[in-house]
């Protein structure tokens, strides 16, 4: 948890791995950091966030839920109202297969959203702390967050690595 | 025309820096002009005509529609089953596609994509107007009530309402996830107002930071896995709502993969039929290159040679089971005396799309944008001869009838394309329509020393 004094070192890179060699030295020195970038590369995560995404089992216990669920309401509801044909099983299961099926699909895809948004930290329309426009453009960034006996350090290190520009901000 | 090397060059070369991509991208989002206006407007103009339609069928009674025994499923129909078709090809190239690492797709599966979701509205459209009395839509949804009614599971028709609507809140959420990192870079570009709250709202404060894009990277590839299956269910789920009757010419276990090859060739034909004004009207030569219309001409083809495959099969079928209802459906199609819808779906589905063979027509612009016109027009022939060649004529002789379009039917027809053009120009100039997120990723980031991942991934 970062503290209301604590400051933001901002570091604009026009190349990725000027950016990862700065991020390297920050996360050496075990500041807290970010790095933002206009796109998603492996090199990147390779280095700041090499394990996999939990996403993947939010994706699949939404799915299990949903295929249970689409069965479920099926059978609970003809059972409930049971429309006889001959001799046939009121609950049919081939015929449910659609609506478990359609339903894996659904809650899956929701359960993913709903990763996204938690895992991502997201809606967050008004947070802009160290953010830079030119990040969605063309720019790399390290925003390094730091006490304030630090910047200097910091700043340093970044400029060390090949940063175009550093500022200093309030807060990460 | 000739053009020196560098001139081609300059024209089609891709976008080689990250700024580009956004420059040529984001230009396209300023704002309207007359042509957008004209376009809009003429949208609106065709949507009011088909609500004046639907508002007089209600006021006026289902009798309106012109549809009357045997014909209980006719124009309405075959727009549902049209419209979830052009829908298709969209969560193909933006699902399986992706999977596959086609990177063909990146410059159209934004559109291919947002003409996957507007299309589906429309289609989600006809069922409710073919009840006659839309209010009871409400009925098919199984929630509980004070007679303790549920649905019946069993029918194709209920299947339809599940696979339908996960269909289209996937494609509307694979979409819209699609689409935050190209708003977050609109909303940091915006100049107005509008715009600065419109993005700022809808990219949820998207930064882009590494965390962000590690989970959305994994997000985004799950939502692919996901969708891809739907491209297989729904449209053979629609099928069945034929497949599963006893009406010749419709019980058929060919359908699903017939219906779904079908859907894909009308589909891709859709794209290139709004891409290529696209590309014209704000100058996407270097995004949208010849390779990308070869790759979707070949599409056509293959898509083209499954479709033809299944139209012989039913004739092959219907002669070899020795069924006499069978074998007259299919002598009536072609020979009875509505030939003419069978005759012009086999040449535009399955006669003229032949020329694509020729490899100078794969990347000819104009003959493409006449060929997808023709492949749509025969994809709604093909749907019309299934739903309405089959129930006219049945078992019986004495229940025998025709049909005869009514204006009202026609105009609701006609609005369905004013809708749809709606919502598709309104997208066009309001968000990006051409993925700028993925059309980075293939180009080489910018590094200082040589990296040892090459180009894209």
């Amino acid at each position: 948890m970062v503290d209301s004094s604590t400051r933001a070192v901002v570091g604009i890179f026009t190349y990725m791995d000027d950016a990862l060699e700065a991020v390297k030295k920050v996360k050496a020195a075990n500041h807290e950091y970010r790095m933002y970038s206009p796109v998603p590369r492996h090199e990147i995560e390779e280095v700041t966030y090499p394990e996999k995404s939990p996403v993947r089992i939010v994706a699949l216990a939404c799915a299990i839920t949903g295929c249970i669920a689409g069965f479920a309401l099926a059978i609970l509801c003809s059972l409930d109202w049971p429309m006889r044909t001959s001799a046939k099983n009121v609950a049919s299961i081939p015929a449910f297969f659609v609506p478990g099926y359609e339903w894996t699909i659904l809650f899956g895809g929701l359960g993913t959203l709903g990763a996204i948004f938690v895992f991502c930290k997201i809606p967050n329309v008004l947070r802009t702390a160290g953010y830079d426009p030119r990040f969605s453009h063309d720019k790399f960034g390290v925003v390094v967050a730091c006490a304030g006996n630090q910047v200097d350090d910091v700043k340093k290190r970044m400029m060390d690595s090949g940063a175009d520009e550093v500022d200093v901000r309030e807060s990460l | 025309m000739e053009h020196t090397h560098s001139e081609h060059d300059s024209k089609h070369e891709p976008p080689v820096t990250y700024a580009e991509v956004n420059d040529t991208v984001l230009k396209m989002m300023e704002p309207p002009g007359t042509g957008w206006y004209l376009l809009f407007f003429s949208c609106i103009f065709l949507l009011s005509i088909g609500a004046a339609c639907w508002f007089y069928q209600m006021w006026s009674g289902f009798g309106e529609s012109g549809k009357s025994h045997p014909i209980g499923w006719g124009t309405y129909i075959t727009n549902f089953v049209f419209w979830v078709g052009i829908a298709h090809s969209g969560t193909l190239i933006s699902a399986v596609l992706y999977l596959f690492r086609a990177h063909f797709r990146q410059p159209i599966y934004r559109l291919a994509e947002a003409m996957t979701v507007f299309a589906v509205m429309t289609a989600g459209l006809f069922p409710i107007i073919h009840l006659g009395r839309p209010w009871y839509a409400l009925w098919l949804m199984p929630y509980p009530n004070e007679r303790a009614l549920w649905p019946n599971f069993r029918s194709p028709l209920l299947w339809d309402v599940f696979a339908v609507s996960t269909y289209f809140t996937i494609s509307a959420t694979f979409f819209f996830v699609g689409l935050i990192p190209d708003i977050a870079a609109a909303r940091d570009r915006a100049t107005t107002k509008f715009r600065k709250v419109l993005y700022g709202v809808t990219s949820l404060g998207w930064r882009g930071n590494h965390i962000q894009w590690k989970h959305y990277t994994a997000a985004y590839l799950i939502f692919a896995a996901f969708a891809t299956p739907l491209v297989v269910s729904v449209h053979s789920v629609v099928s069945w709502d034929f497949a599963m009757s006893i009406v010749p010419g419709w019980h058929a276990t060919i359908f699903p993969p017939y219906f779904v090859a079908g859907a894909i060739f009308s589909g891709v034909a859709m794209v290139v039929t709004l891409i290529i004004p696209l590309r014209k009207a704000f100058n996407l030569h270097r995004l949208v290159t010849p390779f990308h219309f070869d790759a979707m001409s070949k599409l056509i083809l293959v898509t083209s040679g499954v479709v033809t495959y299944s139209y012989v099969t039913e004739f092959y079928t219907a002669w070899f089971s020795n069924n006499p209802f069978e074998r007259f459906q299919f002598w009536f199609r072609p020979f009875g005396e509505f030939w003419l819808p069978f005759w012009g779906m086999t040449f535009c589905n399955c006669i003229f799309p032949q020329l694509l063979w020729i490899k100078s027509l794969r990347t000819n612009i104009a003959f493409l944008f006449i060929l997808s016109i023709f492949i749509n027009i025969g994809m709604w022939l093909e749907r019309f001869n299934i739903i309405f060649q089959s129930l006219s004529r049945e078992y019986i002789p004495a229940a025998w009838g025709g049909y005869n379009f009514s204006p009202v039917e026609i105009g609701i027809t006609v609005g369905a394309f004013g809708w749809f053009g709606m919502w598709m120009t309104l997208f066009i100039k309001f968000f990006p329509s051409v993925a700028i997120t993925e059309i980075k990723e293939v180009i080489p980031p910018p590094m200082r020393r040589a990296s040892s991942h090459g180009s894209g991934h």
